[in-house]
């Protein structure tokens, strides 16, 4: 079962990783990858926080890249238009 | 345009949903922990506390999953529906706070760390009565927390709807790993099988109504056939004045628009987060958004500046008193002529 303990601590790894950068999202790095975070409440903050936590890579990924904007969703009248041009 | 995020958004509908809620919750869990008590003299209090908590969460859970196709099939459960958000995350508390319990009880005191003994403690796999069905449980609370930290409209925006929903529908990969969970949990705890009972009965509840909403919704999105690349929609006098009627073009809902005399089409997809922009109004000579409000001029899909969102547009003709519209999109912004019905608006 060594490979399961070594699962467990990365688990803890990645969750407290994950509570310090989540920390910093929610509160800094979410009002430069999403303009609507800029006039966020407190209490906004403190509901992101788990799942910034818990999708840290997705978010650090995209505040790396410089992401302005969240994506727009793809639709399937967006994807026929954009084949056409 | 932006809308900054707040943290709930309450009115005062959903403040009273939130306090019945509650209420219900508390009165519940009093309840079952004072019986159990009387009728049980001799079970401890964290026991009674894991089983009122857990089995408060499996009740909390039908109602969620219940919601749904009820609210599809009559339009009196729709403000449950708008509530359901709330019910997710209280449904997860509930279960943190039997999982947390139990895990203490069973698992805390030992030398081993508590979430490696609750993963090796029973390693029965190939039990049935044996089975380790703390596993199970553990499995769908990870499931609920994703959902339930998920559940701002923060994250449906950054994540994307069809990403948010996908994730969200591990709530069925959940139930069943909860199912499996409490049935294999009562069998070994070798309570009274009367408990089945309930459980099979919540089961046939959900399955049956999701199968039934499923299979009126279908007709309802069925696509519109094609003639030459257009597709007829209704007369025009069938939309009321500044409104619109949705029809599926292109695999997607299309919004066609009636302002006086002219007719308009614009993919029915709200940028700001998917709402449906058929069921708002003509206001200011723009489609509004019934959501929040997000503005779009019909004639070219595009939010009137400094805003910068673009939708996809439709061309569309009238023929023989009918409207019509093109199978193929424009892209996002793209102007259109619009259709002038020459008729009494
Ligand atoms: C870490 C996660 C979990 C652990 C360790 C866990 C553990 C347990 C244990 C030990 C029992 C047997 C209690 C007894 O018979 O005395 C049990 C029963 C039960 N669990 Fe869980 N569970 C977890 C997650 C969940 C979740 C997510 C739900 C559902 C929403 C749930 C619902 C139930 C129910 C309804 C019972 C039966 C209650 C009863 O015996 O009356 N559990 N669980
Ligand atoms: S979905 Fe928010 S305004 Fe349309």
């Amino acid at each position: 079962m060594d490979w399961l303990r070594g699962l467990v601590y990365a688990f803890y790894a990645y969750v407290l990783i994950g509570w310090v950068l989540g920390g910093f999202l929610a509160f800094r790095g979410v009002n430069r990858l999403d303009p609507s975070a800029q006039s966020g409440t407190w209490g906004f903050r403190l509901l992101i926080w788990p799942a910034c936590a818990a999708l840290w890579p997705l978010l650090m990924l995209r505040y790396v890249r410089g992401h302005q904007q969240p994506p727009i969703e793809c639709t399937a009248h967006r994807q026929a238009a954009g084949r056409e041009v | 345009m932006s809308v900054g995020y707040g943290a709930v958004g309450w009115n005062r509908q959903k403040k009273r949903y939130d306090f019945f809620l509650v209420l219900g919750i508390a009165l519940y869990l009093g309840a079952f922990m004072g019986a159990g008590a009387w009728l049980f003299p001799d079970v401890t209090a964290e026991t009674l506390m894991i089983r009122a908590f857990g089995s408060a969460a499996l009740i909390l859970l039908h109602l969620i999953l219940l919601v749904g196709p009820a609210a599809r099939l009559d339009a009196r459960f729709l403000p449950l529906l708008y509530n359901r958000r709330h019910m997710g995350v209280t449904m997860f508390l509930l279960a943190l706070i039997h999982g947390s319990f139990s895990v203490l009880q069973f698992h805390a005191f030992g030398d081993m760390d508590p979430l490696l003994s609750l993963l090796t403690a029973n390693t029965q796999w190939d039990s049935v009565s044996g089975f380790p069905f703390q596993q199970l449980g553990f499995v769908a609370l990870i499931i609920f927390f994703l959902m339930a930290a998920t559940s701002h409209d923060f994250w449906l925006v950054n994540l994307t709807a069809p990403v948010w929903k996908a994730l969200h529908l591990g709530v069925y990969v959940a139930y069943g790993l909860v199912l499996a969970h409490v049935a294999l949990g009562v069998l070994q705890a070798e309570q009274s099988p009367r408990l089945w009972l309930p459980l099979a009965f919540g089961f046939v509840l959900v399955a049956s109504l999701h199968v039934i909403a499923g299979w009126r919704e279908r007709a309802c999105d069925r696509e519109q056939p094609e003639e030459m690349g257009w597709v007829k929609v209704c007369s025009p006098q069938d939309i009321p004045n500044q409104r619109g009627v949705v029809v599926t073009v292109s695999g997607e809902r299309v919004a066609v628009f009636r302002d006086d005399q002219r007719i308009m089409a614009v993919s029915n997809v709200c940028q700001h987060q998917n709402g449906p922009l058929g069921e708002g109004r003509i206001i200011d000579g723009m489609i509004t958004c019934p959501w929040h409000g997000y503005q779009y001029l019909p004639e070219n899909g595009c939010s009137p500046p400094p805003f910068t969102e673009k939708i996809p547009t439709f061309q569309v003709q009238i023929r023989e008193g009918s409207i019509w519209v093109k199978s193929l999109p424009l892209p996002a912004g793209t102007a259109v002529e619009p259709a002038v019905w020459g008729g009494e608006s």
